[in-house]
């Protein structure tokens, strides 16, 4: 294994991380390193990270920049999972920070859809990266780890939908963390011209680690007018795995933006996920499913920004939760002045079914305009005894009776999802976990 | 009559968990192969506590006598093992399992019947829940449909009685399936029950209702009375004719005496 020496996350990994890179984002990398620098750690005491004790789970000072990994092509088990998948319009995969294939699909490429390494295409000037690259979605000035990943991301996914170009089948990313002990920042770009359409997976896949390994991702995507985007995130690193995410959606009038978040591995996961409607007709359904055991943490800080009048946004988080695991969902309908007319739901459930998983549930609404339909609710419960005891009277040992309870509360949220091969996909990874459990 | 029974009941005394009182006083039943007993009685007399007994429900407990079911102690068999054993329980009141269809459920059910490593062939599988639900008249899209889940009385009734057929059980404890039936769908249960009866002449059916009308259908070989947790009359299906006409009132007066 090649290994540099020991650099740790410090002013000489921003200068190596842009050393390539053009003066516009090399000023940028370090306008926010300074922002980072300036910023304290998020801690517990702010309402948004009171149940995610970052400066305890994260050993800042140990972590080391990754440095990309074996051009050999992906290992074993994420090409297991790539197995998994339909066919797709495109693939991109990359290995601890870098990506190291990407494909696409020929007609797609002749219709102007671009799929690049997120970096090469910053290098090569390619139209829209400079404009839209940490500005209006995620900037550094959005918080700590926002900056710290525009200081420090290595790599990542450019995709570009031109105006009226639909492409029906899936692009998706792979990545694969093998290194312990390192911080991997990626960034993902997105954009979908007016009336185009396009939909997204990105999936993470790590081995167990002995020690923390962060992988930080921000994620921006823009639905221009009349655009259909989806966004999917399968978290499903392996012990070990810190994953914290900044993900921002901007729906533009009449677009629809829907993403899911598919949290079951590594050790903790925190995403914060904002979408804004700034447009009126605009639409985003917001999914998320979590699955956790042993000791687990998943936090999810979700903010629905009501910017444009007569514009929806539906939410439903679902969790099962085991062992000592613990889930955390904190999410705000942000109605702002003069969104008149917006349609706006906000759930949030949770399955408990173990003695020592805690669920913590925190919705909350913020309107500033009148004529607004909304709605939030959260539950916590347990498995329903005369659930299982119906399902043992048939046959079922207990340990399949649970298994099969918890896939039909999770379930609910696959149903929805109208993306073929996803919802397959992640039941099989619901499954292949519950039989550890 | 002569065989040994495949339900034996004797001297049961049960009652919830954590409760000191006994909602079953003492009773006793001997269910042969291939028999069909009706139990009738008053609401609130303990029919339901019985059938939960025998299922195992973890709600209550026996705490007295024994359940004996083809010579072996049910009382000490998980409720999973009972059923893949052979008992089978239509419940009053079933649950409803969001998410998870009937199908999915059924073939969780027979696999869960397989040795470790052996898998259910699902096109068998599908073959037999065709089958079954073409016999009792249903649409092939219930199967597809959440266990239960905001099913009206009528189709949760019906839904035990598909799951009854696709299991085949050696012993069906019936709670109350005909109740809230209309006419048409009595008729599809009966012809259900009889239909797996035919099949296997050796399946006994212990039949829990209120009304005479389904033993019209489901003829019984003997009916019981249970009147405050016990068997205060057993005969032949005339009972249920007597009962129909003049009530409870006279088992609770000779009780009370
Ligand atoms: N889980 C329970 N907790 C408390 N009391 C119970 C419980 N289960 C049964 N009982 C009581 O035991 C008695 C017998 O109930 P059971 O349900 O067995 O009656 P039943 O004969 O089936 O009546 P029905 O004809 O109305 O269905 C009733 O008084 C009932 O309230
Ligand atoms: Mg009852």
């Amino acid at each position: 294994m090649r290994r540099g020496t020991r650099r740790g996350i410090c002013r000489e990994a921003v200068l190596e991380a842009g050393a390539a890179d053009p003066a516009w984002l090399r000023a940028r990398r370090e306008e926010a390193w300074e922002i980072y620098g300036a910023m304290p750690l998020p801690s517990t005491r702010s309402e948004e990270w009171r149940y995610t004790d970052v400066g305890r789970m994260l050993p800042f000072d140990e972590l080391e920049p990754a440095e990309g990994g074996a051009a050999s092509g992906p290992p074993g088990e994420l090409r297991r999972a790539m197995e998994q998948d339909r066919e797709s319009a495109g693939r991109i995969v990359d290995v601890d920070g870098r990506v190291v294939s990407v494909e696409l699909d020929g007609a797609a490429a002749a219709q102007g859809v671009v799929l690049s390494s997120l970096r090469e295409a910053a290098r090569a000037g390619v139209h829209g990266v400079e404009s839209l690259l940490a500005t209006d979605a995620v900037p550094a000035s959005d918080g700590k780890f926002p900056a710290l990943n525009a200081a420090l991301w290595t790599d990542g996914v450019f995709l570009y939908v031109p105006r009226g170009v639909r492409v029906d089948r899936t692009v998706r990313l792979s990545r694969w963390v093998s290194r312990p002990g390192t911080a991997t920042f990626t960034r993902i770009l997105v954009v979908a011209e007016e009336a185009s359409r396009i939909s997204f997976v990105d999936e993470i896949l790590s081995p167990g680690f002995d020690s923390v390994t962060l992988a930080n991702t921000a994620v921006e995507i823009f639905s221009r007018r009349g655009a259909q985007v989806q966004y999917v995130s399968l978290q499903r690193m392996g012990r070990g795995g810190f994953y914290l995410a900044n993900q921002r959606t901007l729906a533009e009038r009449d677009s629809t933006l829907d993403t899911l978040n598919v949290a079951l591995g590594g050790s903790a996961g925190r995403v914060d996920l904002n979408a804004r409607l700034l447009g009126p007709g605009a639409n985003s359904d917001m999914l998320g499913l979590y699955f956790g055991d042993a000791d687990q943490h998943f936090d999810f800080n979700t903010s629905q920004d009501h910017v444009a009048p007569n514009a929806r946004s539906d939410l439903l988080y679902k969790g099962a939760l085991d062992g000592a695991a613990r889930g955390v969902f904190r999410g705000v309908i942000r109605v702002h002045e003069g969104a008149q007319g917006t349609d706006a739901y906000q759930t949030n459930r949770n399955l408990i079914l173990s003695d020592r998983a805690v669920a913590t549930s925190l919705p909350n609404l913020e309107i500033e305009a009148d004529d607004v339909r909304c709605s939030h609710g959260a539950t916590v419960g347990q498995l329903d005894a005369e659930a299982l005891f119906y399902l043992m009277s048939r046959g079922l040992e207990r340990e399949r009776a649970e298994r099969l309870v918890v896939l039909g509360f999770l379930g609910e949220v696959l149903s929805r999802l109208p993306l073929g091969g996803v919802a397959d996909k992640v039941s099989r990874a619901i499954e292949a976990k519950l039989r550890h459990v | 009559m002569s065989d040994s029974p495949i339900l034996a009941v004797k001297g049961l005394r049960a009652g919830v968990a954590d409760e000191d009182l006994d909602i079953l006083k003492g009773v006793d039943l001997a269910l042969g192969p291939g028999e069909v007993h009706a139990i009738m009685g008053p609401n609130g007399s303990g029919k339901s506590t019985l059938a939960k007994v025998i299922a195992g429900h973890p709600g209550y407990e026996a705490r007295g006598g024994s359940v004996e079911f083809g010579g072996e102690d049910l009382l000490e068999m998980e409720p999973d093992e009972r059923a893949r054993a052979g008992v089978f329980m239509a419940f009053q009141y079933p649950a409803e399992i969001p998410g998870v269809s009937i199908a999915n459920f059924l073939r969780t059910a027979l696999q869960s019947r397989l040795e470790d490593g052996e898998e259910l062939d699902l096109f068998d599988f599908q073959e037999l829940l065709m089958e079954r639900m073409e016999l009792l008249g249903m649409d092939a899209s219930f199967a597809e449909r959440h266990v239960n889940d905001g099913f009206s009385g009528g189709e949760k009734k019906r839904n035990e009685i598909l799951q009854m057929a696709v299991l085949k059980p050696a012993l069906a404890v019936m709670d109350e399936t005909d109740s809230g039936l209309d006419i048409d769908a009595l008729q599809v249960v009966a012809r259900g029950v009889n239909a797996l009866r035919e099949e296997n002449p050796e399946m006994s059916v212990l039949l829990i209702t209120h009304y005479q009308r389904v033993l019209s259908h489901i003829v019984p070989d003997t009916v019981h009375v249970v009147v405050d947790g016990r068997i205060v009359e057993s005969g032949g299906p005339e009972v249920a004719l007597e009962l129909e006409a003049q009530g409870y009132e006279e088992y609770r007066k000779a009780h009370a005496a």
